[in-house]
């Protein structure tokens, strides 16, 4: 699959979009989710751990989903994953994320028990197998919120 | 519900497409009328109406607003409509609506319910639907910041499928195939003009690797309606009811990482038990159906729906479209209006346009898509970002 050139702003004198329509969509964390992202700004990946049951709630809620408890502790994740599916955008994105194709978007399992989606970044697209190993990056993609992404663990 | 308490009487439809002109307001009255008139009732007879949601509004002129307000009533002249509401659960809508209006049938307040779906995307600019889309496909906080799209999300099921069973992209694209030479038999379907090949839908620009644009739905306009009543006066008012025989259901996830059956590979682990209950319920097995009205919206989700309806071993469904099986003239006619994407994506109106294709076809009226002598359909819908399934065993008498 080659890499086509797609001339962003030529598209956005076309469809009349504003900067805004352009701006890349970012999470709004809430209050059982701020956590997380606080952490991620740090470059720590932490999951929400049941005190009570010990379960591990990905993505988390206001809650314990599996027994209703309140008390909650957030562990380190190890930061290894594996890579259970995986897709390449190549076109029809939304409009802010034109000017990044081609890219992975990607299931991983972490071996805490939860699952993300998340990017494959620093891999070919050649390289990309079900079940190969992953390592989480941390992207400061604003001054407020650093997204985790997965690389293929080097050998 | 008992096996065959409720039964379908009437179905309307119009055809699937662009048409920025025709409003989702001359949608809906003109289904309803449509359907009215198919199942030689009288307006007056009509007691409850529900509406599907209209996906997306225009803040000048919302159609949910004045449906939840009461508009559809008035505009038809339903008289003595007791009851009406709107209910949703998106792809799932027909299954759900279906369910209130069996709760309303059976609470004796009326017994004779108007069901209605109307869609216009068209009036929405392309990038208000794909805002639109980008946000209700995924989760906003874990998944919209990653690009991640409805598109994506069937590109790696399929990734997954096809890495586990073996099946082939060229089987992926036969299922496209098959659709649209369903949709070509079908006077509503949105592409129902030119065959398609495999070469054709490979070879298409590549959307979500790897899913093509052929391998994706199409949003369309659209809509229709039916009429649901009670066994009892569906046997006096109609010659040939269809009777709602079996149905189950399951809710998986909102978000796939939480999806009940962790394996892409096994969903057929959550969808073949949901199957098996419905054909339990109806007294029925796989081999009594005779048409299987799929809605997968993607080659993929079409494939695993087959999987799960016990007549062909899991993984083995691809190879079965391929040979045409499930095309024309073939041994297990699936999706006999071509489905999301060759019949066109109506929004919640997927599931809407599969349930009156299984009743037109049960009826003996689906013109040159007719499947000869039908007496038993297995229909499902579902929602969300794969959220949930409900199948339906329908048909023409009530097996004993």
């Amino acid at each position: 699959m080659n890499k086509e050139h797609i001339d962003i702003n030529a598209i956005k004198a076309m469809l009349n979009l504003s900067d805004e329509d352009l701006k890349k969509p970012l999470p709004k964390p809430t209050t059982w989710s701020k956590p997380f992202w606080e952490a991620a700004k740090q470059h720590r990946l932490i999951l929400r751990k049941c005190s009570k049951c010990g379960y591990i709630d990905h993505p988390p809620y206001l809650y314990c989903t599996n027994c209703h408890a309140d008390e909650h502790e957030w562990i380190e994740a190890s930061g290894k994953g594996t890579l259970a599916a995986y897709a390449i955008n190549y076109f029809g994105v939304p409009f802010p994320f034109w000017a990044d194709l081609p890219y992975v978007v990607a299931l991983v399992d972490l071996p805490e028990g939860v699952r993300m989606i998340s990017n494959i970044v620093e891999c070919e697209f050649g390289e990309l197998k079900n079940g190969m190993e992953l390592e989480v990056v941390f992207d400061d993609v604003s001054e407020e919120i650093t997204l985790p992404k997965w690389r293929p663990v080097k050998k | 519900m008992e096996k065959g308490e409720f039964a379908i009487i009437g179905i309307g439809e119009v055809p699937t497409g662009n048409y920025p002109e025709r409003s989702e307001f001359e949608i809906a009255y003109t289904v309803s009328r449509m359907a009215i008139q198919d199942a030689g009732i009288n307006k007056d007879e009509i007691g409850a109406i529900l509406c599907a949601q209209h996906i997306m509004s225009n803040p000048d002129n919302d159609y949910n607003t004045e449906m939840v307000f009461g508009r559809l009533p008035e505009a038809i002249g339903a008289r003595n409509c007791r009851v009406t509401c709107m209910t949703s659960s998106g792809g799932a809508s027909s299954f759900s609506i279906r369910k209130t209006a069996e709760g309303i049938l059976r609470s004796g307040e009326t017994d004779t319910v108007l069901v209605v779906h109307a869609q216009r995307f068209s009036q929405f600019t392309a990038n208000e639907q794909a805002k639109y889309f980008s946000v209700a496909g995924s989760d906003v906080e874990w998944e919209v910041p990653y690009g991640m799209t409805y598109n994506s999300l069937a590109a790696m099921i399929t990734q997954a499928y096809m890495a586990h069973t073996g099946t082939t992209i060229e089987q992926i694209a036969a299922v496209c195939v098959a659709c649209r030479k369903w949709a070509c038999l079908q006077p509503n379907a949105m592409f129902n003009q030119k065959e398609l090949t495999i070469e054709k839908v490979i070879n298409a620009r590549m959307v979500s690797y790897p899913l093509t644009t052929l391998m994706c739905n199409v949003l369309g306009d659209g809509g229709s309606a039916f009429i649901m009543t009670t066994a009892e006066k569906a046997r006096r008012v109609c010659d040939k009811p269809v009777y709602i025989l079996g149905e189950a259901s399951d809710y998986s996830h909102r978000t796939i990482t939480r999806a009940k059956i962790r394996d892409f590979n096994q969903l057929v682990d959550f969808l073949a038990p949901i199957a098996r209950e419905a054909y339990e319920r109806a007294g029925l097995g796989p081999e009594d159906m005779d048409i299987y009205e799929i809605y997968g919206s993607y080659p993929v989700i079409h494939l695993m729906i087959m999987d799960s309806l016990g007549f062909v071993e899991p993984g083995r469904s691809g190879a079965l479209v391929e040979a045409g099986e499930t095309s024309p003239g073939g041994k297990y006619p699936c999706s006999t209006n071509g489905e999301a994407m060759s019949f066109g994506h109506t929004g919640t109106g997927v599931g809407f346009a599969m349930l009156v294709e299984s009743v037109r076809q049960l009826q003996g009226k689906a013109g040159k898509a007719q499947v000869p002598g039908a007496r038993f359909v297995i229909e499902n819908c579902g929602g969300g970002a794969f959220m949930d399934c409900h199948f339906t065993v329908l048909g023409t008498e009530i097996p004993g």
